[in-house]
């Protein structure tokens, strides 16, 4: 019953390190440049929906349920470390089997993933700053890779962990006015492999705008209030084919475009925020699982 | 003459209460543009000696401190809080002094 070529790409560790960005009035989807204060703590927590589906024969859908928790730490005004710890509620797949139809899911915690941000250059404006900031992590293989069913040992996709170290970089940059913010990410995974499976690696670009909606205008108002803004990110990303003992298996990778429109509320100490990602355009290999839709609502506090 | 005894009190302890007032700072920071990066600032000013109140006014890009009586906020000190913030000291200023505040660059 062991099958490797599921093509659910995505595992723990990419999906909420992408996912969920950790730090000040970061996009939803992924993460900004902007600083987190020396000594400054910042703790995250973001639910993740997730189905996929594909149209061939065997009819298969993925759902997932997770939450991804973030710690960061201010070490300098320049230099951040962030923590991302995920737990799967449900990663469950149904797929048509000569048998009939099968379900199969697992939950736990999944792969932690650790990484560092330096901001290499800033700008201050009134009321506006221009950040760059290189990122550099890990993943660690912490989450369970070999959990079993009735029908057997669980395919590798479907594990809540990798079982292997990945590691990741990249550079991000934002531009923030007090009425609207620009963030733009370009980052690169490499997945190790463990026991004849390496997940494709992954390039991916992202891009977000977030407009402030509320208060519409700053005149008379003093002090720090709330920030409503509406946001738009978008995903392009890309994934190599999965290796599966010496080959690459033809039905998964391929290249996807995901825009996801939002809502953010922002306070001195909370963010309130949510979006719905959605596939614009899906170039996947052979018979690759493609997404539906994703869901991300969550908050953020900073102390 | 009880009525200007009252008077003499009430405005020696009027002029008592302006001179315990507490020190207030003006600083013009560059870079804030959003709520969720003030209380970087608020934190980072809140470990100076003394200062007992941050106010962050985000629209104009102005935190005001307060300070215990007796000290004070130098510019030097309020540049490296601002900087560990993250963020770019534009002016520095004691309050009821804003028009003669100087340029932090």
């Amino acid at each position: 019953m062991r099958n490797n070529n599921l093509g659910v790409p995505v595992l723990v560790g990419t999906l909420l390190l992408t996912g969920v960005s950790a730090v000040q009035a970061a996009p939803n989807t992924f993460n900004t440049a902007l600083p987190v204060a020396e000594g400054q703590y910042l703790w995250r927590e973001q639910l993740v929906l997730r189905e996929r589906s594909d149209k061939g024969p065997m009819d298969r859908d993925v759902s997932v349920q997770a939450l991804g928790s973030v710690l960061g730490y201010g070490v300098t005004s320049k230099f951040a470390v962030f923590g991302v710890v995920p737990y799967f509620f449900n990663k469950e797949l149904d797929v048509t089997t000569p048998t009939g139809r099968v379900e199969r899911g697992t939950n736990g915690f999944g792969d932690i993933s650790l990484f560092g941000r330096y901001t290499l250059y800033k700008k201050d404006f009134t009321g506006s700053t221009f950040r760059i900031a290189p990122v550099f992590g890990l993943t660690a293989p912490t989450g369970d890779d070999n959990d079993s069913d009735r029908f057997g040992e669980l395919p590798r996709p479907l594990q809540v962990g990798d079982g292997a170290w990945e590691g990741f970089g990249g550079v991000i940059t934002s531009y923030q006015t007090l009425q609207y913010q620009m963030d733009a990410q370009l980052l690169y995974r490499e997945n190790g492999r463990h026991d004849g499976f390496a997940q494709g690696d992954e390039t991916r670009f992202d891009a977000s705008l977030q407009y402030r909606i509320w208060p519409r205008s700053l005149e008379g108002v003093s002090g720090t209030p709330g920030f409503t803004y509406a946001l738009l990110e978008s995903n392009l990303v890309h994934r190599e084919r999965n290796e599966i003992g010496g080959g690459a298996d033809a039905n998964s990778g391929g290249t996807q475009w995901l825009l996801a429109p939002g809502l953010q509320y922002i306070t001195r100490r909370w963010v309130v925020e949510g979006t719905l990602q959605l596939p614009v355009a899906e170039d996947s290999n052979g018979d690759a699982i493609q997404d539906d839709y994703i869901v991300r609502v969550g908050f953020r506090r900073n102390f | 003459m009880t009525g200007k005894f009252i008077l003499m009190l009430s405005a020696l302890m009027f002029s008592m209460a302006v001179l315990a007032a507490d020190n207030q700072y003006v600083l013009g920071v560059d870079g804030l543009a959003c709520p969720f990066c003030a209380y970087g600032i608020e934190k980072r000013l809140h470990k100076v000696d003394g200062v007992t109140d941050v106010q962050v006014d985000v629209g104009e890009s102005l935190v005001r401190v307060t300070l215990q009586e007796g000290k004070t906020l130098t510019e030097e000190r309020a540049r490296q809080a601002v900087d560990e913030a993250g963020f770019t000291l534009r002016s520095y200023a004691e309050a009821g002094d804003e028009a003669g505040s100087s340029d932090a660059k």
